[in-house]
């Protein structure tokens, strides 16, 4: 409960802040959606040559265009500025405030900032996989929607744990951002179904960095193509690497001795 | 002018070998290329695509990284911050135009990048068994002239926005937009083959072809002839006039930035 409150306190900081630039957020729009357009335009371009991709016909792949551009956007929205955020406290020391908060550590310091603009991506996405999935003709019922859903929040949770990973590492490193740099090339991958990659490419792209299931996998549940077995993995994969992500953040801060100490 | 520029060269070389992370970074953007080559090969398995066999896209995008490493320009920004902050006051009382220190700096920049690209790119080229290029003397003096053309236009086009900011603080925006439109239209994202018929009388005239996709037929041996020599001519008429817009505009905000007095 009071977790609710924090959270809700948080966004109205936020929404403050974002109020005061409000030419910031019309020009960060106009390049979402200049972004949006060139995924659009690369997916397209292939199909004028071709019927599938790895077996997705052209609006499965725009569902997919879709949730990559809406996953983007949640990522850019809760994790990227929180994760700088991070990496910027070790380095500056003041992540021992953060530690001293009467509330758990990692929820203080992965939740506290929002970049509200990015929400301009999350609308685009779903918007392209609403249009897709019109021009399929399909409409999911209720189960299907369930189990995308809970094939979202999956993804959300896998992709939080990544980049929760990834900013733990400042604690050792200084520049994190590379890493987070090659994270974000990795997830490009995640434009595409990733039955398009072969061999060992995909198995790395399903299990080692499980781009997969940020992707393809959501996209198959909304389609109604999801076999049990995805459903199981995504449940598991996003089990583990949450509860990873949580020791290595507390065995980070248990080593760490603050810089102003 | 030679010894001026070795001098502001190896300065924005040292400059360069500082920020070489940033250099990594700048090769990871190509991901997307390179993502959009597998998804091709993905396709081209079963046979040609649009004319393409599968070792002709690795061909394609592999000197597609090379021109796109040479054409690949950032002056406009460092531009814009001088304008705006007054940084281009002590370089505009110097005895050398700043654009030749923006251009300095972005050969530095190509020369370290190219190092670690060529050999990955040489590599595989010559393990990607049917990955032929068509080279012969007058391809390859056509090549490296089309690669001079396509540097200068994309250099000369973006230098000519980053001038903007002596009137707007937001040409940085006009910067995005250039680049975006160039991945779209310049071949970054797909071969132009690969767009629809109704865009390619379009395409043949505007400048993005001229920045990347052009010198890349020329290398695979896909223009040839009369129409590489009519390539050539479209490519150093957008040079000629985006040369002669940066001296126009040049002279009018310098006069305009005088008049403020910094």
């Amino acid at each position: 409960m009071r977790y609710i409150k924090l959270i809700g306190l948080f966004l109205k900081a936020n929404i403050l802040v974002e109020l005061e630039y409000r030419a910031n957020f019309i020009a960060h729009s106009l390049v979402s959606l200049g972004w949006v357009s060139i995924t659009i335009i690369g997916t397209t371009v292939f199909f004028t040559q071709t019927d599938t991709i790895g077996g997705w016909t052209f609006y499965e792949t725009l569902v997919i265009s879709g949730l990559f551009t809406l996953m983007g956007g949640l990522i850019q929205m809760l994790l990227q500025p929180n994760i700088q955020k991070i990496i910027e406290m070790v380095r500056v020391g003041t992540m021992d405030f953060v530690l001293t908060k009467p509330v758990n550590s990692q929820f203080m310091a992965s939740m506290r900032y929002a970049q509200l603009f990015s929400l301009v991506d999350v609308i685009a996405g779903g918007v392209i996989i609403a249009f897709a999935l019109g021009r399929i003709g399909f409409s999911p019922d209720g189960l299907t929607l369930l189990l995308f859903a809970v094939m979202l929040l999956m993804a959300v949770v896998i992709v939080y744990s990544i980049w929760m990973v990834m900013a733990t590492c400042s604690f050792w490193f200084v520049k994190v951002g590379n890493l987070t740099e090659l994270f974000n090339s990795v997830y490009d991958t995640g434009r595409f179904p990733v039955s398009t990659y072969q061999g060992v490419l995909r198995i790395v792209l399903t299990l080692v960095i499980p781009i997969a299931f940020i992707t393809t996998f959501p996209a198959q549940a909304i389609l109604g193509k999801l076999e049990p077995g995805m459903f199981v993995g995504a449940l598991v994969m996003g089990a583990v690497m949450f509860a990873f992500s949580a020791w290595f953040w507390r065995y980070a801060i248990g080593r760490y001795s603050s810089a102003s100490s | 002018m030679g010894r001026k520029y070795l001098a502001l060269f190896r300065s924005a070389w040292m400059l360069s070998l500082e920020y070489r992370a940033e250099g990594v970074v700048w090769m990871m953007t190509n991901l997307m290329s390179i993502i959009m080559l597998v998804v091709w090969l993905s396709i081209s398995h079963g046979g040609p695509v649009g004319g393409f066999s599968s070792g002709d896209f690795v061909a394609y995008y592999m000197v597609g990284l090379i021109v796109r490493q040479v054409t690949g320009v950032w002056a406009s920004w460092g531009l814009s911050d001088d304008i705006r902050e007054g940084a281009l006051s002590p370089q505009l009382v110097r005895p050398i135009h700043p654009i030749h220190r923006h251009v300095a700096a972005n050969w530095a920049e190509h020369v370290m990048r190219l190092t670690m690209l060529l050999p990955i790119v040489a590599v595989v080229l010559i393990i990607t068994p049917d990955a032929r290029l068509y080279l012969t003397p007058i391809s390859i003096a056509a090549f490296m002239l089309s690669l001079l053309g396509a540097w200068l236009v994309s250099f000369l086009s973006d230098y000519a926005i980053g001038i903007l900011s002596f009137w707007t603080s937001q040409a940085t925006a006009f910067t995005q937009a250039m680049q975006g439109l160039k991945v779209v239209f310049s071949g970054i994202l797909a071969p132009l083959q690969m767009f629809p018929a109704a865009m390619q009388g379009a395409l043949n005239w505007l400048p993005f072809r001229y920045m990347l996709a052009f010198c890349n037929e020329i290398l695979l041996g896909q223009t040839r002839d009369e129409r590489l020599l009519f390539g050539l001519a479209v490519q150093w008429a957008w040079v000629l006039f985006f040369f002669i817009l940066v001296r126009i505009l040049w002279k009018l905000g310098a006069r305009s930035y005088g008049a403020v007095g910094a």
